[in-house]
């Protein structure tokens, strides 16, 4: 484990501890309460109130705007790179404020994996770009069985066991994604944030990456920002539809409701979650 | 709005379809009635030939309906819609062969001189089913919980005739030559009864697109 961590010690973070466990299932992982995130004067979500819950699929939907990737990327302190993100309310990670005094960011991300709308591989060896985490964090031991742990969680291991030396940018763009995912995953994290994780893929790499989720679940809690509603009606055990509101000072997103997927998609509660998803608007 | 008019269009299209075919129903049981009151043979064969007719806006809403739902994928209300005319569509359809039902078996019984007091229950029943089906479909086009929920009640009225007729048939089964028109027409009694049970069901269809909550109105496994 990396030197100076000082956030207090919740759960096992090895895996394999982490399996022994009792199932926790349906335990609140994020406790976000009255959460705004703003760039400069600029606020991009308000009063956000929502807790996401362990080993299961939250899919986070809203139109263009309303601030959806802002909000998970308040999940893993991704926005503390943004110079002029502020933030109000508070985001307990298993009771622990993410944003409190002694919490490393590092540790944050370490716990808290993500993945982003592009496949970003390094430049690297197939092998090089899974194993980068763990040597960074000290985790050199039994590498190779980490690595290949990793590619096969991310269901890419039978397609490049053969040529892990090879470079990672000959691989196809659904095949960079789920090595993202491996990447993300070799350090196991607790969490796994992926952020329009298929936008860029044609519908078979497509349902790879849904079915890689579904299998994922049962070692991770996923938050997925998705555009397509359709991948979040799919995948999601629950979801949370982001809007857009405004006032004098100008737009921004708010949470007009969260709950179980199908709710959502047959008898969501409120009008503007039902003029979304029927396409009536957005 | 505007995003999705097609869809709208579609989906317009299809409810237009579906109340016209509740037209074409209550044509079919208008027509069954007269012909069972006049003995008309010719008019009686003329039902079983409309039903084509039924059949075929039958067929033409379920492919619809099949195309709505591998195209547009809908969901919330729209899917609520699409999955309520699916039923209403098949209730209507089975009504429609109720009618016909009452066609074939008027037929049957043309050259027997019937009994006026249980031919008269026999159309007041049918005009009842003629409500029933005409409340269901009003009930859906306004999407009005109160009209759907109120079919209950008249099907109360049409169950209780089809008790009573049954129970005067029973004292004239034992006359000569009524014995086979009585029985016959203990099945017409229970074929209109049965269109009331539908029209229930569209009033059910017509709840569960507005709350969102499928309940059956009665539960007729349960009933005293």
């Amino acid at each position: 484990m990396s030197q100076g961590v000082t956030m207090p010690p919740m759960r096992p973070v090895d895996l394999a501890v982490r399996q022994e466990a009792e199932p926790q299932t349906g335990e609140t992982v994020f406790d976000i309460q009255g959460l705004q995130a703003s760039y400069g004067s600029n606020v991009a979500i308000k009063g956000v109130d929502l807790e996401i819950y362990g080993n299961v699929i939250t899919a986070v939907i809203g139109p263009s705007g309303c601030g959806k990737s802002t909000f998970i990327r308040c999940l893993n302190r991704m926005n503390d790179e943004v110079p002029s993100f502020g933030h109000e309310g508070t985001i307990l990670y298993h009771g622990v404020d993410l944003y409190g005094d002694g919490v490393e960011p590092v540790e944050v991300r370490r716990r808290i994996g993500m993945v982003f709308q592009k496949a970003n591989p390094f430049p690297k060896t197939i092998y090089d770009n899974v194993a980068w985490a763990p040597r960074v964090l000290g985790l050199k031991k039994d590498l190779d069985e980490r690595v290949e742990k990793a590619l096969q969680s991310a269901a890419l291991w039978d397609e490049v066991k053969d040529r892990l030396k090879r470079s990672a940018l000959s691989l196809s763009g659904g095949q960079q994604q789920r090595l993202c995912i491996a990447r993300a995953i070799a350090i196991e994290p607790e969490v796994l944030l992926l952020d329009e994780p298929a936008s860029a893929l044609d519908p078979i790499a497509t349902q790879r990456i849904e079915e890689l989720m579904q299998n994922l679940k049962q070692d991770y809690t996923i938050v997925i920002v998705t555009h397509n509603m359709q991948q979040a009606a799919r995948v999601a055990d629950r979801t949370a539809f982001f809007s857009i509101d405004s006032d004098e000072n100008g737009r921004y997103g708010v949470l007009v409701e969260y709950d179980q997927t199908p709710k959502i998609f047959t008898a969501p509660s409120d009008k503007r979650t039902e003029d979304y998803v029927t396409g009536r608007f957005g | 709005m505007g995003v999705r008019s097609p869809f709208q269009a579609e989906l317009d299209q299809l409810e237009a379809s579906l109340q016209e075919e509740g037209a074409l129903v209550l044509r079919v049981l208008r027509g069954a009635l007269n012909a069972l009151a006049q003995r008309d043979v010719e008019l009686a064969d003329d039902v079983i030939a409309f039903d084509d007719d039924v059949d075929r806006r039958y067929l033409q809403i379920e492919e619809g309906i099949e195309h709505l739902l591998a195209l547009q994928t809908p969901v919330a209300t729209d899917l609520r819609l699409v999955l309520a005319m699916l039923h209403t569509n098949l209730h209507l359809e089975r009504m429609a062969d109720y009618g016909v039902t009452v066609a074939k078996l008027t037929k049957l019984v043309a050259d027997v001189e019937p009994d006026p007091l249980l031919l008269q229950s026999l159309q007041d029943m049918g005009e009842r089913a003629e409500e029933m089906i005409r409340v269901a479909l009003d009930a859906f086009a306004n999407r009005d919980l109160e009209a759907a929920e109120s079919l209950v009640e008249l099907d109360e009225l049409i169950d209780r005739s089809n008790r009573r007729f049954v129970d005067r048939v029973v004292e004239i089964v034992g006359e000569p030559g009524m014995r086979e028109w009585a029985l016959r027409m203990v099945v017409v009694s229970r074929t209109l009864e049965r269109i009331g049970d539908h029209a229930v069901d569209i009033g059910e269809q017509v709840a569960y697109l507005l709350t969102a909550e499928f309940r059956e109105f009665t539960d007729a496994s349960h009933m005293g």
